[in-house]
């Protein structure tokens, strides 16, 4: 741990997991609401997009944000900035890479939710704040908790996508598992070992814990589904 | 109170019914008795009145779905708390183990839904909605979360504390059990709501096959009026000639329907309309005989209490002759 490199880029991508779990909290929430609960037309093509990231090689989506974000890109020429290569341009590829992660976790609390419960809040005189507040937050948050949780692991380790976006420059936007690769690259295999340690430290726990919290969560539901 | 509704998804429904006391909207499943409670709850786009426009969180009514949605992650008391969240908090408590006590369950407020019976659940939804201060209760298949064998036991307590509060109570059920016991029956099936009117008028006189079946008519004969004298009708059918009374639309030489329901069925009692036939399909239910008499090709059902059986030493191929009071005879329109 002797490398003050290594701390710094475990710090950004802390920085970078947390802004993006929060960003995914955000909008994977009433994302996960429509796609358990609504039913509208393209809902497939829409669910299809957003699992998308599961099955594309990272770096294809990293490609096509680094020419969206790049500085010849259509958001420089339309909006005039440019993401790629800053911490921004991470955020926007790790949010986007484990949507599905969060999503699906969602999308699962949201499921095994009884509308009824619902209705039944409404007609007993609750608004819909004190519906998301009081009935259906309490009931799953197991479930979103995990969800959430998991999409930070995942963007902990994230590769592919932060080196095309980001491109790996140290101290600014080189995160953990770049750094590993690049210590490996240069034969310091000490270095490397240490932060793959840490790692699998800390993505150990996380699962741990998400394991704990699905227990928990299929303990609540309601026994009147039996 | 008086409701009149017309919904159009999912079911394409209107009707009006009148709600007196404990009514029962009886029907068959998928002829959307659910969606009208749900309509009248707010929770399903429909228009009319009472409560039209306002949103189902400004609706006074009690709302009960058929697995009582009890909220999973709160206690009794706080399940029964969360419509009074216009009290302070200690007023809020008291006042939800006032509704448990009202229903009878103040001991176990403390309990989580999953710990508790499918009666004590519905105990406890009620006393939630209850607390909502409702002008009317609507009830979603009150009685088929329960064990039909305890049924009577488990409601037949709720249904007194219901009929004792004085709310106008909605009950959307199949359950001829439970409409037997309401003050008004409205009977609804795919062409509309085709009957109305007190328990006892439904189930003895209903207005249509479809409802007559509903009820529980299992002799439903074809005839034709061969005779109208004072207040009867005399009934050529296939079980022999039959004394009905007459009802105000019969003419005579008309195809009817003539029904008698199978506990109404009594033996050698009387002088009028005596049938004989063959014994057949004996078969015990709960302390009644259920059986049918053959006679001729026509076959007729009857349910007897199991004493009678014993007096009669009845068993199958014997031959036995039964009266079939004419007041209990019902005559309907051929479909």
């Amino acid at each position: 741990m002797s490398d003050p490199v290594f701390w710094q880029t475990l710090r950004l991508t802390l920085e970078v997991s947390l802004v993006t779990t929060l960003i995914l909290l955000l909008l994977g929430l009433p994302l996960g609401w429509v796609l358990a609960h609504k039913r509208f037309w393209g809902k497939r093509v829409l669910e299809s997009v957003v699992l998308l990231p599961l099955t594309l090689p990272p770096t294809v989506l990293g490609f096509y944000l680094l020419l969206l974000m790049g500085q010849n890109g259509p958001i420089a020429q339309t909006l005039g900035f440019t993401w790629a290569f800053r911490f921004e341009g991470l955020v926007v590829g790790s949010v986007l890479f484990s949507l599905p992660f969060a999503l699906n976790g969602y999308r699962e609390a949201f499921r095994g939710l009884e509308l009824d419960l619902i209705q039944t809040a409404r007609t007993l005189g609750a608004g819909w704040r004190r519906v998301w507040l009081e009935v259906i937050l309490p009931i799953t948050w197991p479930g979103i908790l995990s969800g959430t949780i998991l999409a930070f692991a995942h963007t902990l380790g994230e590769f592919g996508v932060v080196l095309m976006v980001g491109g790996s420059i140290p101290g600014k936007t080189q995160m953990v598992s770049i750094y590993i690769y690049d210590q490996v690259q240069a034969l310091q295999f000490g270095r490397a070992s240490e932060a793959a340690a840490v790692l699998l430290g800390v993505s150990f726990a996380l699962v741990y814990l998400v394991r704990t919290l699905e227990d928990e969560w299929r303990s609540r539901m309601p026994s009147s589904t039996r | 109170m008086e409701i009149a509704y017309a919904l159009e998804h999912p079911v394409k429904l209107q009707l009006k019914l009148r709600v007196q006391g404990f009514t029962v909207l009886l029907g068959e499943s998928g002829v959307g008795k659910t969606s009208f409670l749900k309509a009248l709850a707010g929770l399903i786009f429909a228009t009319g009145q009472p409560f039209g426009g306002l949103r189902a969180e400004h609706r006074p009514v009690g709302y009960l779905p058929q697995h009582f949605a009890l909220f999973p992650h709160l206690r009794a008391w706080q399940n029964v708390a969360f419509p009074l969240a216009h009290l302070p908090p200690p007023q809020r408590k008291a006042q939800a183990l006032a509704y448990l006590d009202q229903m009878g369950i103040a001991g176990l407020s403390e309990q989580f839904p999953r710990e508790l019976s499918g009666g004590q659940q519905q105990r406890v939804a009620l006393a939630r909605a209850l607390a909502r201060e409702p002008k009317i209760l609507l009830l979603d298949e009150p009685t088929s979360a329960l064990d039909a064998a305890t049924r009577e036991e488990v409601f037949g307590g709720v249904l007194e504390r219901l009929k004792s509060l004085q709310i106008p109570t909605l009950v959307a059920s199949h359950d001829q059990w439970l409409a037997q016991r309401a003050d008004w029956v409205g009977v609804l099936t795919r062409a509309g709501l085709v009957q109305q009117g007190t328990s006892e008028e439904v189930f003895t006189r209903p207005a249509t096959l479809e409802v007559a079946r509903l009820v529980g008519f299992r002799n439903l004969w074809e005839g034709t009026v061969v005779l109208l004298e004072g207040a009867w009708a005399l009934v050529a059918t296939p079980i022999g000639l039959l004394k009905a009374p007459r009802q105000a639309w019969v003419s005579l030489g008309q195809p009817i329907r003539l029904g008698v329901r199978p506990e109404e069925v009594f033996t050698l009692q009387g002088r009028e309309n005596l049938i004989r036939g063959r014994v057949r399909h004996l078969r015990s239910q709960g302390l009644r005989i259920r059986g049918q008499l053959l006679i001729g090709e026509a076959v007729l059902d009857f349910l007897l209490p199991r004493y009678k059986q014993l007096q009669l030493d009845l068993h199958e191929g014997q031959w036995l002759e039964v009266a079939l009071e004419p007041h209990c005879l019902h005559l309907i329109p051929a479909d």
